[in-house]
């Protein structure tokens, strides 16, 4: 089954990410991506993320679907004007790549070449638009392609924004742009992300919860002082300082489990998108734990 | 106006150090405003190269420097000779009033004194903002009045970006989100449904550099 038959046959559908590292060396991905297959509906492949220069999400993600492995392209504004974004959803097309998620993306400001240019041509929303003339067999000028992109694109979300009513707007916005599909920003706080769907259920688009693994209360500290939209609440963060320093990380996967099977048992939302980062190899043991598998 | 910022004065004197004459020529508008070009900073100016051993021929603070035939002729009235005699202008102005003189003087090297940084509203004496990008097709109309081309980093139009964190943007928390901002403002005067509609991309091509004007052709064009 397909990522977006699984998402419109209403299986709880999981996606896993992977960043691609800097540099040709790509052994420790790839064994990631391995441990993965017949676990997960897709992959879901990051574009430079944090504007860090890495392998580009395309080259990558036709790497995983050669493995057998369903990909999804993140594709940002950031580095690309309108010509070069189409260009390359062309490519990806032909490439077999079939889901893509489009974002603005980070500012260069935030990675590791602040020197460059910005590009941001368009915006998120507009490049849904963009994609959805490219399945309809037009680019953005109205001209004619010789041959139609068949896409299933989505875009992100943050449910705890702050303040929360323009990113509600926008919401709306990719929607009307086209979005099947979308993955929030880290949720740590059910509850309150119960009812951000309370919202987001009355439209006809699928949603996949971010889950970010927390590997100690440090990086919990970390995330709710600088990372926007992110919320850790104190209970969790208790969690992993009970643990010690040995067992955070157990912790942190049992967090995730346990809101995982939440989401779930309670049909909360659509699936989940799992960010292990930098422990992709315990994303089978989140899903174990959770009982997915 | 013009928002300019003295260029650092060892690089300077560093860039100049082969001449040993110059005419220095400053702007009565924006560079007076933001104390880059204007008589006090002419005097300095003199001062610091004649310590260097240096020649200053004359200085004078044109009208307004972007302006080409008013400055020549201002010049060429009052200072002829003097700016004649210098081996170099020193213009202490921003880019466009250099350019000016470079048009005055083609055979004359000319140096700017001053980086030009950005087109500003003063907000308070000598505190500049920078609220219009010069994009050549406005859309104010759509987003309060504020401008996201400028005041958001990444220049987009449809509402904040993942980054936007309690009122400040993603790039610096010393940043207000331009989005939050568009926000409150079109709730405030009753106009939220602006940015409800999926803005179209921007065109950028509505500014292609050069861009010219021709006020009169166009004057004269409108009567045929
Ligand atoms: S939309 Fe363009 S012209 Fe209008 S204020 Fe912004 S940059 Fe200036
Ligand atoms: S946080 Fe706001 S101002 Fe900053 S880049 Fe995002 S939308 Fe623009």
């Amino acid at each position: 089954m397909s990522f977006k038959e699984a998402l419109n046959s209403g299986k709880f559908t999981v996606t896993a990410e992977a960043g691609p590292p800097k540099g040709t060396d790509i052994k420790k991905i790839v064994h990631e991506c391995e441990l993965l297959k017949g676990k997960v509906d897709a992959v879901n492949v990051t574009d430079n993320q944090s504007a860090v220069m890495r392998i580009s999400s395309t080259s990558f993600c036709k790497i995983i679907l050669d493995m057998g492995l369903e990909p999804i392209l993140q594709m940002t504004c950031r580095d690309r004007n309108r010509i070069g974004l189409q260009s390359d959803l062309l490519g990806a097309s032909i490439l077999g790549i079939k889901n893509v998620l489009c974002m603005t993306g980070d500012h260069p400001n935030a990675g590791d070449h602040k020197e460059a240019k910005t590009v941001y041509d368009i915006e998120s929303a507009q490049l849904l638009r963009v994609v959805d003339g490219l399945n309809n067999g037009k680019d953005m000028m109205g001209n004619d392609l010789q041959g139609a992109t068949d896409f299933f694109q989505g875009a992100v979300v943050t449910p705890e924004a702050n303040p929360i009513e323009p990113q509600l707007m926008k919401f709306e916005k990719k929607i009307d742009a086209g979005a099947n599909f979308f993955q929030t920003q880290a949720i740590y706080d059910i509850d309150k992300f119960k009812e951000f769907m309370s919202h987001a259920r009355k439209f006809p688009v699928k949603v996949l919860a971010g889950l970010v693994l927390l590997k100690s209360a440090g990086m919990a500290n970390f995330m709710n002082k600088f990372v926007p939209g992110i919320n850790v609440p104190a209970e969790l963060i208790g969690e992993l300082k009970e643990a010690g320093k040995e067992k955070a990380l157990d912790a942190g996967i049992d967090i995730m489990a346990r809101h995982i099977k939440q989401l779930k048992d309670e049909n909360i939302c659509d699936g989940v998108h799992i960010m292990a980062i930098g422990a992709e190899d315990k994303v089978p043991e989140i899903m174990e734990r959770a009982g997915l598998l | 106006m013009i928002i300019t910022e003295k260029k650092d004065r060892k690089h300077l004197l560093e860039k100049i150090k082969e001449y040993n004459s110059f005419f220095l020529l400053g702007c009565s508008e924006c560079a007076s405003l933001c104390g880059t070009g204007g008589e006090p900073e002419l005097v300095e100016m003199k001062e610091l190269l004649e310590s260097e051993g240096k020649k200053v021929t004359g200085t004078f603070v044109a009208k307004t420097g972007c302006q080409v035939l008013g400055t020549k002729v201002e010049i060429k009235k009052n200072f002829k000779s003097e700016a004649d005699e210098a081996e170099c202008i020193l213009v202490m102005s921003c880019g466009a009033g250099t350019q000016s003189a470079v048009d005055i003087y083609k055979d004359k090297p000319v140096y700017p004194t001053n980086d030009s940084l950005f087109l500003g509203n003063m907000t308070r004496m000598q505190i500049f903002d920078e609220r219009c990008s010069l994009c050549g097709e406005c859309i104010l109309e759509q987003t309060g009045g504020i401008c996201p081309v400028t005041a958001c980093p990444k220049g987009i139009l449809n509402g904040p970006c993942g980054g936007t964190n309690e009122g400040k943007c993603e790039v610096s928390p010393d940043v207000d989100c331009a989005w939050t901002r568009i926000y409150n403002r079109l709730k405030a005067i009753n106009r939220l449904d602006d940015m409800k509609e999926i803005s179209k991309p921007k065109n950028w091509s509505a500014h292609k550099k050069p861009m010219t004007l021709n006020v009169r052709e166009k004057k004269e064009e409108g009567k045929k």
